[in-house]
């Protein structure tokens, strides 16, 4: 099920009634929650709950029997018992396919003819977002930095609970485990504001990314023939910028309102990326939920900064490639996010060079548009399907194309600039805010008006359910 | 007791990013502070009152509750449908338009299941029913000649992706969406906002084919996938003109080969076979096209190279419209493509007759209403303008 769905209005309405209902007990509840949950996973694919199921039990047991272990070899060894099992799932319906084109590819260079039969597997929705939080609270259980949940219905709903449950934010167990030991205040404010989160979710999703930005980078990344114009190539990749952010960050912020509206906070996980001054700076913004798990979980465990030079750009490069990987089962993901890697060490260079310097307010808006122009060349490797297809929109961009001819229409090339351009000034206005100090500041009757004319955009764009690009990881 | 991690005082709130290497706590939402019960109240109205909005103005402009869109969802089930059904149409969108499915079954008693695709070759449609070895039927195939030997499949994709797993959210959501959809008239995929806004686009930027140049909407879609010419395509306006300038591509030149007529006409006389073979029939109808585009269909695919041939290769019997009775010659065709919604179903009554004297697996029911003729639509048409 997705948020942008009208199956997804009916379910929300039932599961606040149920869960508002003076009825039932908080215990109740959260079996109730439980079963939603279950039904919100299950309306994609039935059969997957299963590995839902997989993944917890195995999880549970994991941090059990870690904690009654007398042994670091015997903690070591459930560790391990958790992560194998939780990347083996994901390798195999992820990577599975993936794996095996490489390997057919790489025989037929060693001059090997090799027929694997078909991989027809169905990748489970989300498996990426559901295998990395399970694996957090083994993780989290075998570095001591966490207990164990006390009881296995709490653990069951933090792995299951829905809003975050395909697409993230990432959650770790101590952040949502507690919440669910007892019952939440919830009150009607609080009810009023998830809406608001979930109405700007939806108008950033449906209406931007979908109904304006998704046409105009189509048109360009998804052409037939031609070639497009160096006019062309940037509007669709700024278009893409635009259109990926609106999504996720849609999705994120509909996640966090409707969590609001049952009674449980969930963590930013965006917070205005196309400000960032840096690489660093940008992944302390963007899906930060992601960047801090890659940084805790695989970066800090392969060294980190701790043990020199070598070892930490070994280590930076290390993590994004492998972020570049979680993304998606293919070599142009692993490039995006090798560049990405480049870029943070090549920025961290820089800062032992010339950490002493203190860039002016104009070198800061320098730097940031630099940071935002280098972004969107990484763009390109993510939303191209092939290197070649890469490597045309870079040869346009760079305004190198031959016979490049004009592919997007005059008025959704003005629309989607129009759009980059406020979100971008937006992103601005905000980097040194919250979200909620911006509403807080505004006049109550701005802040109606905006809902109202949001609420009915999404209303008037008539979303037919198009999946969430971040579904796909 | 929960402990949750405090607002930083400038407004900014720590995030996992901020908290390298430790269990991030239970995060912190703060909940401006605002009259949100007014607001709640404000916002409700307003979205009443929008809503209200855009249901007048979309019956101002003549969209109408109950037209359900086309789907594919629609098709696969259809496509079901049709495993037992007596009679099928398969085409494109001429044959689509251009049935009147209640007349059929008034006629004959019989309702036929509608399988046709707008923009898609019979042939795609046909060989797949072909391959329906529960299908024992008689397939009504309607047909345009250069659509009929095109080398591009359309919308073959609702054929090839028919088996794959619909979500049951996805099934919910359609009826859901339908469901509203008999009751809304301003949730038509045409006039949704990002779309209107597009079409604002008057060709403005010189080689781009922009939104201007796409298909508008010319259909509405009822029940069971019965379409017909959306009223205002039938009437002169600017939504007429740029229907009738939208088919330009059924005046451009596309080498249909020798070969390439030869590999459709082969094609069809082995679905065919593989239908007969079984136990069904086949039987092939040509619905009219209008004078402006006729001339280049016939000049691409003349008649005597393209029907004439496969009703022979298939020895099959077929209804071209040239055949009809003259009183049911100069139908109206707005948009030069499709009939109006009155005379699809007099050119409806004019073939399904002809089809039951042409094949004993149709009859005229003893009771069967009189026969139509062209003013029986075109008169109407006349008088409503």
């Amino acid at each position: 099920m997705i948020f942008n769905s009208l199956t997804f209005v009916v379910f929300f309405i039932i599961v606040m009634a149920i869960h508002h209902a003076p009825l039932f007990s908080w215990h109740q509840k959260k079996i109730n929650l439980l079963l939603a949950s279950y039904l919100f996973y299950a309306a994609w694919n039935p059969p997957f709950v299963i590995l839902l199921w997989i993944s917890t039990v195995v999880d549970w047991w994991a941090a059990q029997w870690m904690v009654r272990a007398k042994h670091e070899r015997t903690r070591k060894l459930w560790m391990l018992t958790s992560v194998v099992v939780n990347l083996g799932m994901l390798g195999y319906f992820k990577y599975g396919g993936f794996l095996l084109s490489n390997f057919v590819e790489l025989l037929a260079a060693a001059g090997v003819t090799y027929q694997p039969p078909k991989w027809d597997i169905v990748l489970p929705v989300g498996i990426s977002f559901y295998t990395f939080a399970t694996l957090s609270y083994t993780l989290d259980v075998y570095l001591r930095r966490a207990k164990p949940a006390r009881h296995f219905l709490d653990y069951a709903l933090f792995v299951t609970f829905f809003p975050h449950l395909v697409a993230g934010p990432i959650m770790r167990p101590t952040e949502l485990v507690p919440q669910f030991e007892e019952r939440p205040k919830v009150t009607a404010h609080q009810i009023y504001f998830g809406l608001g989160l979930m109405t700007l979710g939806l108008f950033q999703k449906v209406v931007l990314a979908d109904g304006f930005l998704a046409p105009v980078v189509e048109k360009v990344y998804d052409a037939r023939e031609g070639v497009p114009t160096m006019l062309d190539a940037w509007t669709a990749t700024l278009a893409f910028s635009g259109q990926i952010f609106c999504d996720f960050a849609g999705y994120s912020s509909t996640a966090i309102g409707v969590a609001l509206c049952l009674g449980f906070a969930m963590p930013d996980n965006f917070r205005f990326p196309y400000a960032a001054v840096g690489f660093s700076d940008f992944w302390r913004r963007w899906h930060i939920t992601l960047s801090s798990w890659l940084r805790d979980y695989l970066y800090i465990p392969l060294g980190g900064n701790r043990h020199g030079p070598a070892r930490t750009y070994t280590a930076l490069m290390g993590t994004m490639l492998l972020g570049g990987l979680w993304h998606g089962a293919a070599w142009t993901f692993v490039a995006w996010g090798g560049l990405h890697g480049l870029y943070l060490a090549v920025e961290r260079w820089l800062r032992s060079h010339f950490g002493g310097w203190k860039p002016g307010p104009g070198a800061i808006v320098a730097l940031g548009l630099l940071t935002y122009l280098l972004v969107n060349i990484t763009w390109v490797f993510f939303r191209a399907k092939t290197f070649k297809g890469a490597a045309t929109m870079l040869q346009s961009m760079a305004g190198l194309a031959d016979k490049p001819i004009p592919m997007i229409a005059l008025l959704p090339m003005v629309y989607a600039l129009a759009i980059i351009a406020c979100i971008v000034g937006t992103h601005w206005a905000m980097r040194g805010k919250t979200l909620e100090l911006a509403v807080e500041r505004t006049p109550s009757w701005l802040v109606g008006t905006v809902l109202a004319l949001m609420g009915l955009a999404v209303i008037a764009e008539q979303g037919k359910g198009s999946a969430f690009i971040y579904f796909q990881f | 007791m929960l402990r949750r991690e405090g607002a930083l005082p400038a407004g900014l709130r720590l995030t996992a990013s901020d908290r390298p290497g430790q269990a991030q706590p239970v995060p912190t939402r703060d909940i401006p502070k605002q009259p949100w019960g007014g607001i709640a109240f404000g916002v409700a109205v307003a979205l009443v009152l929008g809503v209200s909005a855009l249901e007048v103005n979309a019956r101002r402009l003549d969209l109408h509750a109950g037209d359900l869109d086309n789907s594919e969802v629609e098709w696969v089930k259809e496509r079901a449908h049709s495993e037992s059904a007596p009679v099928a149409i398969v085409g494109d969108s001429r044959i689509l338009f251009d049935t009147d499915l209640d007349r059929f079954e008034a006629l004959t008693g019989v309702r036929p299941v509608q399988l046709a695709i707008h923009g898609t070759s019979a042939l795609t449609l046909l060989d797949d029913v072909s391959q329906n070895p529960n299908f024992h039927g008689l397939l009504v195939v309607g047909l345009a000649d250069t659509m009929f030997f095109q080398p591009f499949d359309g919308y073959g994709g609702y054929v090839r992706r028919r088996n794959d797993f619909k979500s049951p959210s996805g099934r919910i959501g359609i009826e859901i969406d339908h469901f509203l959809q008999r009751r809304l008239a301003f949730l038509d995929s045409n006039y949704r906002l990002s779309v209107i806004a597009h079409r604002l686009d008057k060709d403005y930027r010189p080689g781009v084919e922009g939104p201007l140049d796409d298909i508008w909407k010319i259909q509405e879609v009822g029940e069971r996938r019965q379409t017909w010419m959306w009223d205002r395509i039938e009437r002169p306006g600017p939504l007429q003109a740029h229907a009738r300038w939208a088919w330009k591509g059924f005046k451009e030149k596309f080498p249909f080969t020798p070969q390439l007529i030869a590999k459709g006409q082969a094609t069809a006389k082995a679905a065919v076979d593989r239908i007969r073979a079984r136990g069904g029939d086949v039987v092939f109808v040509r619905p009219p096209s209008g004078p402006e585009l006729r001339v280049n269909e016939e000049a691409q695919v003349p008649k005597a190279k393209g029907w004439d041939v496969l009703l022979r290769n298939t020895h099959s019997v077929g209804v071209h419209v040239d055949d009809l009775p003259a009183s049911v010659q100069g139908l109206t065709l707005p948009e030069y493509s499709h009939l109006t919604r009155k005379c699809a179903t007099v050119f409806t009554d004019a073939y399904v007759r002809r089809l039951t004297q042409l094949t004993p697996r149709l009859k005229l029911r003893a009771d069967a209403p009189p026969p139509l003729g062209r003013a029986d639509c075109v008169r109407a048409q006349t008088a409503s303008l």
